[in-house]
């Protein structure tokens, strides 16, 4: 029973985690359209960034999340006006093609930048962990939980109740009547998409105190972001938390009871059912 | 298609099969890789461009051919065209037992739900003891490049064959409908959901005999490598280069992105993959529909034609 509950607690903390890399995912298919199929890169960019701000100035990775969202958020910003904007009306085989091709680049060049070997970001709290009884919290992973939670419900909050939140939801709803309402679409398709690299560069910080950085691990987790979207749907962050939770939950319970090798099959065979029965998501609207 | 055109790709195809009796064994070698990924690359065509369906799948497809030969001739000494069959019914099976499901889905989700069955194949696989689990299996060796060469050219006419059958056949018109308007396709009297299962089989058939040729060559495989997500990346992108939904075009995007990541990967190794991706975002900003279109409009709009595909997508 202990061990079905420490399972659980890590699942739930694992899931949280989840839920933030594919906050930015979900917000830049619900909006644009676009499956950003480079989305893993940009998380694996945070993650680095994270790694040299603690390594060379000291600075805690909680703390610098801030500063790497900003910095990817003007990644993002550049990339959607520089680039993206130009195909973002394309079929949509070709936007799923040039992100792919995005995420070769990125990749390459932290290989060239970053070498291949294995990171972590190594706080010195990072052994700690509380004690519940008989179950164990992982202090780090704990910590990175609670920051998904706050940035999943601030995102949340900040589409509800904000003029650009209110303009975004508006595009996606409907980007001619948008335009009449005077939202100018190639600034806004550059903000939603910079906020969705944001939030990747703060996934990235998180992922990289609690995993392993190289410069490959993009293309997985942009495969559990779709996953994670698909499950939770688009059109709201807190079903995107639903989302990263089950999906936490489950990959930790195959692990336990069938076999390690079996978690990424439990994942994506979930999403195979998820999308047979339900095309928009278990929490989407119905098609 | 005129009798010039006819006269020059019979010439070509002859040109092919003779350049193994004059070529070095690494000319032979690279050709056999190919003309493989041009037979992958066609085969994704049927499904893809044809019908309009994004197949992420088609290297389960892959897999399976793979594993079919390599599982008839290590475990049951059985000759490698029984392989071969044996790989082709596996991948039927799946097109049909899979493909009716996954095929009701449309666009991105498709192009998802085939994502991960791949995965899910290479998981289930690595904990199959016939498949020889995580560690794979080691094909006896058979050291003929020339025979490969053939087998992989004539399957690559094969299948192109099929795929300009397609272009005048009731069934390939089927398809095509089915791209361009489902529900149109459907009030037409056109039986969808068969028409797209045949389509994805078909596509199947080829990969799966791509994938044994393959496998009996490199004479080794392990579910890593077999149902490989790169390779369907590749497949796709080949087609989309050199123009999906065209007879010549994927045959033209396989073998010249071959040619340039060959030359690449022997000149520059560092940066060979960092130019393939820069390569792959021109190609979608200044050539959305390939080399082929390229091809038939360049003459009459010269360099405009560029200027026009940037602009036409652009917000």
């Amino acid at each position: 029973m202990d061990l079905l509950a420490q399972v659980l607690i890590n699942g739930v903390l694992l899931g949280g985690l989840y839920a933030v890399m594919a906050l930015g995912l979900a917000l830049v298919w619900g909006v644009l359209n676009i499956v950003n199929l480079a989305h893993g890169a940009f998380i694996m960019l945070g993650a680095y960034l994270a790694w040299h701000l603690y390594t060379y100035f000291g600075i805690d990775p909680f703390l610098g999340l801030p500063l790497t969202a900003i910095v990817m958020f003007c990644l993002g910003y550049a990339v959607q006006r520089g680039l993206l904007n130009l195909i973002v009306r394309a079929p949509m085989f070709n936007t799923l093609l040039i992100t792919f091709g995005l995420e070769v680049v990125l990749t390459y060049l932290a290989q060239l930048a970053f070498s291949a070997d294995f990171r972590t970001i190594n706080p010195p709290y990072a052994g700690n962990s509380i004690a519940l009884g008989p179950l164990v919290v992982p202090l780090a992973r704990l910590m990175a939980f609670g920051v998904a939670v706050v940035l999943t419900v601030g995102m949340w909050l900040f589409l509800l109740h904000t003029k650009l939140g209110r303009a975004i939801r508006a595009t996606a709803q409907n980007l001619v009547a948008a335009r009449l309402y005077g939202v100018e679409p190639r600034h806004l398709y550059a903000m939603t998409f910079g906020i969705g690299i944001g939030l990747a560069g703060a996934a990235g910080c998180l992922y990289g105190t609690v995993s392993q950085i190289n410069p490959y691990i993009g293309a997985t987790l942009t495969a559990k972001c779709f996953a994670i979207s698909i499950i939770g749907g688009l059109d709201n962050p807190l079903g995107v938390l639903v989302g990263g939770l089950v999906l936490g939950i489950i990959e930790s319970l195959t692990v336990l009871y069938i076999g390690a090798t079996f978690g990424d099959v439990a994942s994506f065979g979930v999403l195979v059912l998820v999308l047979i029965v339900r095309p928009s998501g278990l929490l989407g609207k119905t098609a | 298609m005129t009798a010039f055109r006819v006269v020059l790709v019979v010439v070509l195809a002859v040109v092919l099969a003779v350049l193994p009796l004059f070529g070095s064994d690494v000319l032979i070698q690279f050709g056999i890789n190919a003309l493989l990924l041009a037979v992958l690359a066609q085969g994704w065509n049927i499904i893809g461009g044809y019908t309009g369906y994004p197949s992420f799948g088609n290297s389960v497809f892959y897999g399976l051919g793979s594993y079919g030969v390599a599982i008839a001739m290590v475990q049951w000494n059985l000759p490698f065209a029984v392989g071969m069959i044996f790989g082709v019914v596996l991948a039927v099976g799946f097109a049909f037992l899979l493909g009716i499901p996954v095929l009701r889905l449309k666009g991105h989700y498709f192009a998802i739900a085939t994502l991960a069955l791949a995965q899910v194949m290479s998981a289930i696989v690595s904990n199959i003891s016939l498949a020889g689990q995580n560690i794979g299996l080691v094909l006896p060796p058979l050291n003929n490049d020339r025979l490969f060469y053939e087998l992989s050219l004539g399957l690559l006419v094969l299948s192109t064959l099929t795929v300009f059958w397609l272009t005048r056949s009731r069934f390939g018109f089927g398809l095509i409908a089915i791209r361009e308007n489902e529900e149109g396709a459907a009030v037409m009297g056109v039986n969808t959901t068969l028409y797209k299962v045949l389509a994805f089989a078909l596509s199947g058939i080829f990969t799966a005999l791509a994938g044994g040729i393959h496998a009996y060559w490199i004479t080794f495989l392990d579910p890593e490598s077999a149902f490989d997500i790169s390779l369907n990346v590749k497949m796709i992108i080949m087609a989309v280069f050199g123009g999906p939904g065209t007879v010549f075009g994927p045959i033209l995007g396989a073998l010249v992105l071959s040619a340039v990541s060959e030359v690449l990967s022997s000149e520059a190794t560092n940066v060979a993959g960092l130019f393939f991706g820069i390569v792959v975002v021109a190609a979608v900003v200044l050539m959305p529909r390939g080399v082929a279109d390229v091809i038939r409009q360049f003459r009459v709009s010269g360099w405009r034609y560029f200027i026009e595909n940037l602009k036409a997508h652009r917000i």
